[in-house]
């Protein structure tokens, strides 16, 4: 599925985050959204995630303008579509439910209703999809555990997991890795590349430039409102176009 | 001479018995009917933003410190024969009894459930959607996110409905029948009674089983507070 934002407007009040933004992923492709803090990667994605309908412009899904859907339309082309965030977001539950949060909300009521049935008398051995994610992040053993008890760094490898387990064909990354540790962060990009590698389209927002660096085909830098480069990662690094750009890469910019 | 091997209690069995069973029927009907209703009012105060919300807040707040005679009286106007249910008849019964129970359980659960589900965090449920859930599955996330608080909620509403005596004394009439057991005598009415008829051994015992299931949410509170664990 290919996701686009065209031409898109968004303000909180008076307040204009960006104007005129046009981007899009297709599938296998890590599109990175680089910029620094408080610029509107975080808002961009949400509207990619249809969290809020744009105040201007359009958001598609496969070149269907969403916002024009019915909700129970929109709700199906939602469900192709995962999300990780910057804090780990885990619910209160083990490893495995919060994995397979994602399939049960897909099922059927009277599905759902037997899982937790089978989970509260303890006869659930989990769902094979979801302990394959936990699988991809390294953390099957870790199924059984109470999710609070992890390290930050394995609350987000769960996020991840649970993102993946119910097959988007899109991912949507914010900043996934800003809190972790090396470690953490390089199970995370390696879990990054296996879903591009299954024709997975993920857009990252990041502000950490050699992430961008490492990670994606393309990439777009916001500043001030607009994106105001977009193309393929080594072009953007080595000759970009505009000049605030260079500048950001080499840190010269002072926003 | 042999004392004789069982001890003969003063007490009316049946009586004492058939009152803790209304006690009990009346509280927790009242107690399920306000969980139902104020659930779904936590859950929107708490995360919708409205007019007149602040004004909500207060009068969830306000109602949970009402008197509870005032709400016997309201009730007893509602179901009196001037009043708006007045066609019900339902003047001295257990049904006008869960109605009174119901108004002044209701705020209580409301109240402390919403401070539950506010202290949700957002990014919990923006996960949840994010995971395509509906509406309603954020809902059924943040309750069971808050389940702990809200359990607090439903049992400090119980307590409230079981241990008060002013409404249900006027809404209910504190009536036994003829063969001596309860209509609607709950374990308060009746200690009021049997301490000013003079049969303390009666009020003394209905007061220690009024304080058992007192403390015994109580504790169940208490240990919800300090359990750590969500489900495997």
């Amino acid at each position: 599925m290919t996701l686009e934002a065209i031409d898109v407007r968004h303000a909180y009040g008076d307040e204009t985050v960006f104007d005129g933004v046009s981007l899009s992923v297709d599938p296998g492709e890590v599109v990175a959204i680089i910029g620094p803090s408080g610029v509107g990667k975080s808002t961009l994605l949400r509207l990619l995630a249809l969290f809020d309908a744009p105040d201007g412009g359009e958001i598609t899904y496969d070149d269907t303008p969403i916002w024009q859907l019915s909700e129970k339309r929109r709700l199906e082309y939602r469900r192709r579509v995962g999300m990780v965030f910057q804090e780990a977001s885990l619910f209160d539950a083990s490893v495995r439910r919060n994995a397979e949060y994602g399939l049960r909300v897909r099922q059927s009521w009277t599905d759902r209703l037997r899982h937790e049935v089978a989970d509260l008398v303890g006869k659930s051995n989990g769902t094979g999809q979801a302990l394959e994610a936990l699988e991809t992040v390294g953390l099957r053993e870790q199924a059984t555990q109470d999710a609070a008890s992890l390290s930050g760094g394995e609350a987000q490898r769960v996020a991840f997991a649970r993102a993946l387990a119910y097959d988007p064909e899109v991912l949507l990354l914010d900043e996934p890795t800003s809190d972790l540790d090396p470690r953490n962060t390089a199970m995370i990009e390696d879990a990054v590349m296996e879903a591009r590698d299954r024709d997975i389209g993920i857009v990252i927002a990041t502000h950490d430039m050699h992430q961008a660096e490492r990670i994606a085909d393309r990439v777009g830098v916001l500043l001030g409102n607009e994106i105001i480069e977009l193309g393929a990662t080594e072009r953007v690094f080595d000759d970009p176009n505009d000049e605030r750009t260079r500048k950001f890469i080499d840190g010269e910019l002072i926003y | 001479m042999l004392t004789p091997l069982v001890v003969d209690f003063p007490f009316e069995w049946n009586y004492i018995r058939s009152i803790i069973y209304v006690s009990l029927y009346v509280s927790l009907t009242a107690v399920a009917l306000s969980t139902l209703f104020s659930l779904p009012i936590a859950l929107f105060v708490g995360f919708k933003d409205f007019r007149g919300k602040t004004l909500v807040t207060s009068i969830i707040n306000t109602g949970m410190g009402f008197p509870s005679v005032v709400v016997g009286l309201v009730v007893l106007f509602a179901v009196s024969n001037q009043g708006p249910l007045g066609s019900f008849d339902l003047v001295f019964t257990t049904e006008a009894m869960i109605m009174s129970q119901f108004v002044l359980a209701a705020p209580v659960i409301t109240g402390v459930s919403l401070a539950a589900v506010s202290s949700v965090e957002q990014n919990v449920r923006d996960a949840a959607y994010a995971m395509g859930g509906t509406k309603l599955d954020v809902a059924f996330v943040t309750i069971k996110e808050a389940r702990y608080g809200i359990a607090t909620a439903v049992l400090a509403g119980f307590g409230r409905a079981i241990s008060e005596v002013g409404s249900v004394l006027i809404v209910g009439g504190n009536i036994a029948s003829s063969d001596g057991t309860s209509v609607t005598r709950t374990i308060t009415t009746a200690i009021q009674l049997e301490a000013r008829q003079g049969r303390f051994e009666t009020a003394m015992l209905l007061g220690a089983v009024l304080v058992v299931l007192v403390l015994l949410v109580n504790a169940i509170v208490v240990r919800l507070g300090s359990d750590d664990g969500g489900y495997r």
